[in-house]
């Protein structure tokens, strides 16, 4: 025997009713921005939380470059960082025709040293990192909160991570890009995408941060993926080894250091 | 007249050694007078080119201090320096506004780092006077992002007109930003440096930097009433010092006697062209204002003097002409001994005749002033040939189109010019006149004192 159950037509109308406030308040919502802004200052200040370290810094980048019609170049690179006091210091090992080279950054100044002319020059955070697609800032501790102010956002996804897609407008001249978006993710403040434009908003160049190591609380990229926009074709890959907190001696952030592992 | 006569008879009669004496004359003063026309030449159209390049003989440029202490090279609002040209009195001919930058062309895979200068294209504009376009035209300028690029830079960026560059530059704020030109014209490269030959518009190029679309950078003045080819030459120190003084009295300038090798824009230039010029005498600039803060914009002046004496121009000119003067030398040493050794063989072939006409009564005033006056027609017929010949020569190589490369810029519109003082002219054909009657003189007297008795009895 089948029995068919019938809702009262008060029930009925109940029913319809939820479910068209259920259908429709996604569409009469407000976009999120109104009505959920996340702390966007906090959002970038997590940034530079998660991925400044309090204490020394140090490890090996490997960067391998490919450019259109060249072989591809490997290149290595040690490097130890002081963000505490804004200093870090990258000696390159490999290949042989640039071992000796180094970068010091101290005093909010960039010194590159060249063991063929054993002179330092002024260098700066704006410029490419041995002709590669890596900036010398991209070794640098971060400022976004300092750097950057957020000229608009939305929510969205990235894989399956949800992220904050954030546009950024440089608040001063020292930034090395006037305006850029990064795609940060929600659970943990690091940033898994960048896309960097030119002060006309000209995509120069997009960043990709896909793995992290965790030392501690903080939080630095294993692997970077640097995609040149404007010469196609070109793009550069960090890879982070040997990641230490261990103490550096202060001696390292010196000029005389560099000039003494160059020999 | 009467010696005269018998003089320009007797060169006469030996036809081929008179044409032989006077050629080598003619030689050396052909080789000098070319060698000095195109020396001055050079001169002056290395002066002309810098001038039109630049946009006038002399500059001025700006520089901003920001409340957070970085130096900006803009010109914001120049009335206060029209107002100062206005008031130092000095014939102007044109005012030209100017902004560039050293950025990155890039087409496909190729990129090549240039100089790009923006200027007005609207009106008159000095560059469509010296630049020589191989292809497209000025008119094409009238697209705000039309770029003429030299054919050496369009050659490495495999450019053709119509393209679309991509530029990559930093602001004058040291910003990171990009932009796009399309190729509206190839033009000749107009030597030094490859940097100095792309050209832009005046509110494109200033979008690019960041600056305002009534700002500009520097400010060109060429001076009037001063004819053709006075780019480099009288007044120009004179009348910038006057233009100076007015300046100074409506704004901040920096001490022209503060500059320096180091703050030079031309030393500055020429020590680094290669690698970043625009940033070489940017870095002139922020040197030669100095430490000391100051407030808005403070403002240098220099002259194309300037520019062409860090580049030694003068000293080259110098050293051409002075190497020219001693090959002068060298060849009129060479000359006099040739006239005296011949003047020699003359008096001793004419040995009796030097007798017959002594004995007819002629003094010897008369017989040394007969050899000097074939020594001076012969000198005349020289320098006639060597001028001619010079001038010739001047007027071929000027129609001969000698195109780009680095000796461009010693050219007009790829054509040699020839510049000719009067006075130093004159001096070299007094001082080849006096060598040719000093080389004749002594075989004249020696001719003059010849006794008529023993002269005619020589055996010839």
């Amino acid at each position: 025997m089948n029995i068919t159950f019938r809702r009262p037509a008060a029930v009925r109308r109940a029913t319809l009713l939820a479910t068209l406030v259920v259908a429709l308040l996604p569409a009469a919502a407000p976009p999120a921005a109104v009505w959920a802004a996340p702390d966007l200052p906090g959002i970038l200040k997590r940034i530079d939380t998660v991925t400044n370290f309090a204490t020394d810094f140090a490890g090996v980048y490997t960067a391998y470059v490919e450019s259109p019609g060249e072989s591809p170049v490997t290149m290595q690179a040690r490097m130890f960082r002081r963000d505490t006091e804004g200093k870090f210091v990258i000696l390159v090992t490999a290949p042989s025709a640039q071992k000796g080279q180094g970068y010091l950054e101290v005093d909010d100044n960039l010194w590159f040293y060249d063991p063929t002319s054993r002179l330092f020059t002024h260098s700066s955070l704006k410029e490419n990192w041995q002709s590669s697609d890596a900036m010398n800032s991209d070794f640098y501790r971060t400022n976004y909160a300092r750097d950057y102010s957020v000229d608009s956002w939305t929510e969205g996804t990235l894989g399956s991570y949800p992220v904050y897609i954030l546009e950024l407008k440089g608040t001063n001249a020292e930034v090395t890009y006037p305006w850029k978006r990064i795609w940060v993710r929600k659970e943990n403040g690091l940033i898994l995408k960048s896309e960097d434009y030119s002060l006309s908003k000209w995509l120069m160049r997009s960043a990709y941060y896909p793995t992290y190591a965790q030392i501690g609380n903080q939080f630095v990229a294993t692997k970077m993926l640097f995609v040149d926009e404007l010469n196609k074709g070109h793009k550069t890959q960090l890879t982070l080894t040997e990641p230490s907190t261990q103490p550096v001696a202060s001696s390292t952030f010196t000029k005389a250091y560099i000039e003494s592992v160059s020999r | 007249m009467q010696t005269l006569r018998i003089a320009f008879r007797n060169l006469n009669r030996q036809k081929k050694r008179s044409f032989l004496l006077g050629g080598a004359i003619a030689f050396g003063l052909l080789i000098v007078t070319l060698v000095n026309g195109a020396a001055g030449g050079f001169q002056r159209n290395i002066a002309d080119n810098f001038s039109h390049l630049f946009g006038g003989q002399v500059f001025i440029q700006g520089l901003e201090r920001t409340a957070s202490g970085k130096r900006v090279s803009v010109i914001h609002d120049d009335a206060a320096l029209i107002a100062s040209i206005k008031d130092a009195k000095v014939p102007v001919e044109r005012l030209t506004r100017s902004s560039a930058f050293l950025g990155t062309l890039m087409l496909g895979d190729r990129k090549v780092t240039q100089q790009v200068v923006g200027l007005e294209w609207s009106g008159d504009n000095l560059l469509r006077d010296r630049l020589t376009l191989l292809e497209g035209s000025f008119a094409s300028m009238n697209n705000p992002k039309g770029i003429i690029i030299s054919r050496k830079i369009a050659d490495k960026l495999g450019a053709h007109l119509g393209d679309t560059l991509i530029v990559q530059l930093r602001t004058v704020t040291d910003k990171a930003n990009v932009g796009d030109f399309q190729v509206a014209a190839i033009s000749h490269d107009p030597g030094l440096s490859d940097s100095l030959s792309a050209y832009g518009s005046l509110p494109y190029v200033n979008t690019l930097v960041n600056i305002g679309p009534a700002e500009y950078q520097a400010l060109g003045i060429l001076l009037g009433g001063r004819g053709a080819g006075a780019a480099a030459g009288r007044g120009t120190d004179a009348d910038a010092a006057r233009i100076y003084k007015a300046l100074s009295t409506r704004v901040a300038v920096m001490d022209r006697a503060a500059k320096t090798s180091a703050t030079d824009p031309m030393a500055a230039m020429l020590k680094n062209h290669e690698q970043n010029p625009g940033a070489a005498m940017f870095s002139s600039l922020i040197k030669q204002a100095g430490d000391t803060p100051w407030q808005g914009v403070k403002y240098r002046l220099y002259t194309i003097d300037d520019l062409l004496s860090q580049a030694q121009l003068p000293q080259m000119v110098g050293a051409i002409n002075g190497i020219a003067f001693i090959v002068l030398l060298v060849l009129l040493v060479i000359i006099v001994v040739g006239i005296t050794n011949t003047f020699r063989m003359i008096i001793a072939e004419r040995t009796r005749e030097i007798g017959t006409i002594r004995a007819l009564g002629m003094k010897r005033r008369v017989v040394r002033n007969l050899f000097l006056a074939e020594a001076f027609f012969l000198f005349l017929g020289g320098a006639l040939a060597g001028l001619g010949g010079a001038g010739l020569i001047m007027g071929v190589l000027r129609l001969m189109n000698f195109g780009t490369g680095m000796f461009a810029l010693m050219l007009q519109q790829g054509r040699m010019s020839f510049v000719l003082p009067a006075g130093q002219t004159i001096v070299q054909l007094f001082l080849v006149a006096g060598l040719t009657l000093l080389a004749a003189l002594f075989p004249a007297r020696a001719a003059a004192r010849l006794s008529p008795a023993r002269a005619l009895a020589s055996i010839s």
